[in-house]
């Protein structure tokens, strides 16, 4: 088939400057591709060479530019500018009502092979998602149970015990479950407050009528609360501003968290070390998708 | 054509019958305006993204398992470190030419979602979205999704403090969905946050995954334009409903073309240079427990961290059966409605207007009232989320307390946007009736009334078959 002969092919032109003949503008295509080039090598020899960042990506971003500018210059000074119009393509009316192919199936009954056909492939569609599963063990009691448990240590990050002479008023340490360093899950935030707390608060939890454990998980998205606010006692999430009061049970003073930080059940073992008398009696964290 | 060049195309045009095909390529007419460049931006920031991206994957390790990082970077020399995190710090400071090419594709991931999002709200405002483009706009709606999700996991990658505290909070709103939450959040990280699998599944995903879909979407986006050809804004004297108007492809949409991916690769490359974008030895790798001070996402999702900021306290049980909970409704079904809501609003428009027959030529906003108010409101909501999500600055900047400053937010957010597209609404009914018109309800009503204003005077239909398409206006 002739190319000429597809008056789609052709371009329709109602507009055309040509650009004036100019030696200058010639000039600038060679000498900014040439300028490109040579910092293109200059980006090679210094990235080899163990050259500083700036030389060796300066050279490669001045190069691209003065690339764009040959080429921008050079399209424009040597192609005439052109205005063209071209038809929208309308679909051939002919063709609208005839099936997807000529070829059809044979015979009466076919759409009940059709839907056997469709509703097999579904179903076995679907069956082919049951991998999905796989991708993740169940989750079992994870998300209702920590690694506090009676009997174990409270531990600094550094893995050593605790004793309640080691908070100093107005203190707060981020603490873990002894054999459990950075189970997220666990984290606890151990503090001294300055004045006696009150309920909710569980007061039998309290040690030495000031030390109170929370757990850090922020009740809203799970961020660990890591600020305290000692002129109004109050526990503060950086991520989305939850503030809870730290002398009143933890409960939510403001912000997007709903629940209070539960608070762990602390006691003192033989050797006069932090210990919890439990796990969290409530959930940690963020609300969990079941009731 | 050079000889050689001549000679290769000839010998595979005698195999292969290219000439006819490139032929019409070269002659495809494309509309100018510099607004159809925002697509072209991102189409080449995604580029970037690729070339650079292979560079870094030869170096990055998906583990969270320490390791001790030895290398040129004093501050971290001897240090125990995330294998994550220690294998940037070694791409950057220990490979050649790693620091530039990982901040150039930092760049060019912002500058790939934010040309999207541009050119997602140049297709919104002007109608190029109308039949027969609602498909192409739905693609690129799920396009601007996968560029989220992109963006996302690469941020998360580094595995630095930033990166922990943004995957925890995704893994919590996993966590939200009622019912399933607790097992969805467990198929997708593997396990529990932070002892999972989450690092080489986030790896997976931004490595194969998403750029599998991005590049499979951006390929069928791209040929549907192809295939329904360019809208184009109302040109004088032509039918633009029946006619492109524009330049060829050959010389000079591809001379464009290539300077501009010239200029953005240049760009990119300069900013990195100077920019240190995202430099993670500032913000030290990530420990359980541990939070920076200023926890937050990337700028394209402040929206959601605004919305999970104002939205107050909530937690209930349906039934007994599901937990409903603020993470969930601000974190999931907000995003959703926005999305939902912008995919449907191209068959909402035809529907109330009772629109007929395909749309072609691009529309002011103002011209549709419905269009103007949906598209203010949905935008100006969306920036005032985004806003929310830095009210802990502001309150520090401008000495209100944080508490005020999210009542600011909720009540601006919920009084805002509304009072916005009423406004709106109001005024572009008024302009239409000042000057005597109607919402056209078909192209051909829309370009005869379009002459009213004087711009572009009555279309010009020519004969059926051998047309001419330009009036003698000129
Ligand atoms: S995670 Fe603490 S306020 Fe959102």
């Amino acid at each position: 088939m002739s190319a000429d002969g597809d008056p789609k092919a052709e371009l329709r032109v109602i507009a055309r400057t040509d650009p004036p003949r100019s030696k200058l503008n010639d000039s600038i295509v060679v000498l900014s591709a040439g300028a490109a080039a040579l910092l293109g090598v200059v980006f090679a020899v210094s990235l080899l060479a163990g050259g500083p960042m700036v030389l060796y990506g300066g050279a490669l971003a001045g190069g691209l530019l003065l690339l764009a500018v040959a080429v921008r210059r050079y399209f424009t000074d040597r192609f005439p500018d052109i205005e063209a119009v071209e038809p929208r393509e309308i679909p051939s009316p002919d063709d609208t009502d005839k099936p997807l192919s000529d070829v059809a199936p044979l015979g009466p009954r076919r759409s009940l092979l059709k839907r056997a056909l469709i509703a097999a492939g579904g179903v076995f569609g679907l069956s082919l998602l049951a991998p999905v599963t796989s991708l993740g063990p169940a989750p079992g009691r994870t998300f209702t149970t920590t690694a506090w448990a009676r009997g174990v240590r409270l531990v600094t990050t550094d893995g050593d015990p605790v004793r309640p002479g080691d908070v100093a008023a107005g203190g707060i340490a981020t603490i873990w479950p002894e054999g459990a360093i950075g189970q997220e899950r666990s984290s606890v935030l151990l503090l001294r407050l300055s004045v006696e707390p009150v309920p909710p608060t569980v007061l039998e939890w309290v040690i030495a009528d000031f030390l109170v454990a929370y757990s850090k998980v922020c009740t809203h998205a799970g961020c660990p609360v890591a600020l305290y606010r000692q002129q109004d006692n109050a526990l503060f999430c950086p991520c989305h501003q939850s503030t809870f009061n730290a002398v009143a049970g933890a409960v939510p003073t403001f912000g997007p968290a709903a629940r209070p930080l539960p608070q762990l059940p602390l006691g003192l073992d033989e050797e006069g070390y932090l210990v919890a008398l439990s796990d969290f009696v409530e959930p940690v964290g963020p609300a969990l998708p079941r009731a | 054509m050079t000889p050689l060049f001549a000679l290769l195309f000839d010998s595979l045009d005698e195999r292969l019958k290219l000439r006819h095909p490139s032929r019409k390529v070269a002659n495809k007419v494309f509309p100018h305006n510099w607004s159809f460049l925002l697509g072209e931006v991102a189409l080449f920031s995604l580029v970037v993204l690729v070339a650079t991206g292979v560079f870094l994957t030869m170096f990055y390790r998906p583990s969270t398992a320490p390791v001790v990082y030895h290398g040129s970077l004093e501050l971290y020399d001897g240090t125990t470190l995330p294998g994550a995190f220690e294998s940037i710090l070694r791409l950057s400071h220990d490979v050649p030419g790693g620091l530039l090419f990982r901040r150039i594709h930092r760049a060019a991931s912002h500058l790939f979602i934010a040309a999207s999002v541009l050119h997602m709200l140049r297709i919104l405002f002007t109608g190029a979205f109308r039949r027969p483009r609602e498909v192409n706009y739905l693609l690129g709606l799920g396009l601007i999704t996968l560029a989220f999700v992109a963006g996302f996991t690469g941020y998360s990658l580094p595995y630095d403090s930033l990166a922990g505290t943004g995957i925890r909070i995704a893994y919590s709103e996993l966590l939200s969905f009622p019912v399933v939450g607790d097992r969805v959040a467990f198929w997708v990280f593997g396990g529990d946050f932070p002892t999972g699998d989450v690092i080489p599944r986030f790896f997976v995903f931004h490595v194969m995954i998403v750029p599998a879909l991005i590049i499979g979407a951006v390929s069928v986006h791209l040929l549907l334009v192809g295939r329904q050809r360019h809208t184009q804004f109302p040109t004088h004297g032509v039918d633009g409903h029946a006619f492109i108007v524009g330049k060829p492809l050959w010389p000079a949409q591809f001379a464009e073309s290539a300077t501009l991916i010239l200029w953005i690769g240049g760009l990119l490359t300069a900013s990195a240079v100077f920019v240190p974008w995202s430099d993670i030895s500032l913000l030290g790798p990530y420990v359980p427990g541990e939070v920076g001070n200023n926890a937050q996402p990337d700028w394209f999702m402040f929206w959601i961290d605004g919305a999970l900021r104002i939205f107050p306290p909530l937690e209930f049980s349906v039934l007994g059966l599901m937990t409903v909970s603020g993470p969930f409704v601000a974190g999931i079904v907000l995003p959703g409605m926005v999305f939902t809501g912008l995919a449907l609003y191209p068959f909402l428009e035809r529907k109330v207007y009772g629109l007929r027959g395909e749309w072609h030529v691009l529309t002011n906003p103002l011209d549709i009232p419905l269009r103007a108010a949906v598209s203010l409101g949905t935008f100006s909501f969306v920036l005032l989320l985004s806003a929310a999500a830095t009210s802990d600055i502001l309150s520090r900047l401008s000495g209100i307390s944080i508490e005020d400053v999210i009542w600011i937010f909720r009540v601006a957010c919920l009084l805002g946007p509304p009072v916005l597209a009423a406004g709106i609404y109001r005024y572009s009914t008024k302009r239409l009736r000042s000057r005597g018109l109607v919402v056209a309800t078909d192209e051909q009503q829309a370009t005869s009334q379009a002459g009213g204003h004087g711009a572009v005077p009555a279309a010009v239909t020519p004969p059926a078959r051998d047309p001419s398409p330009v009036s003698g206006g000129e």
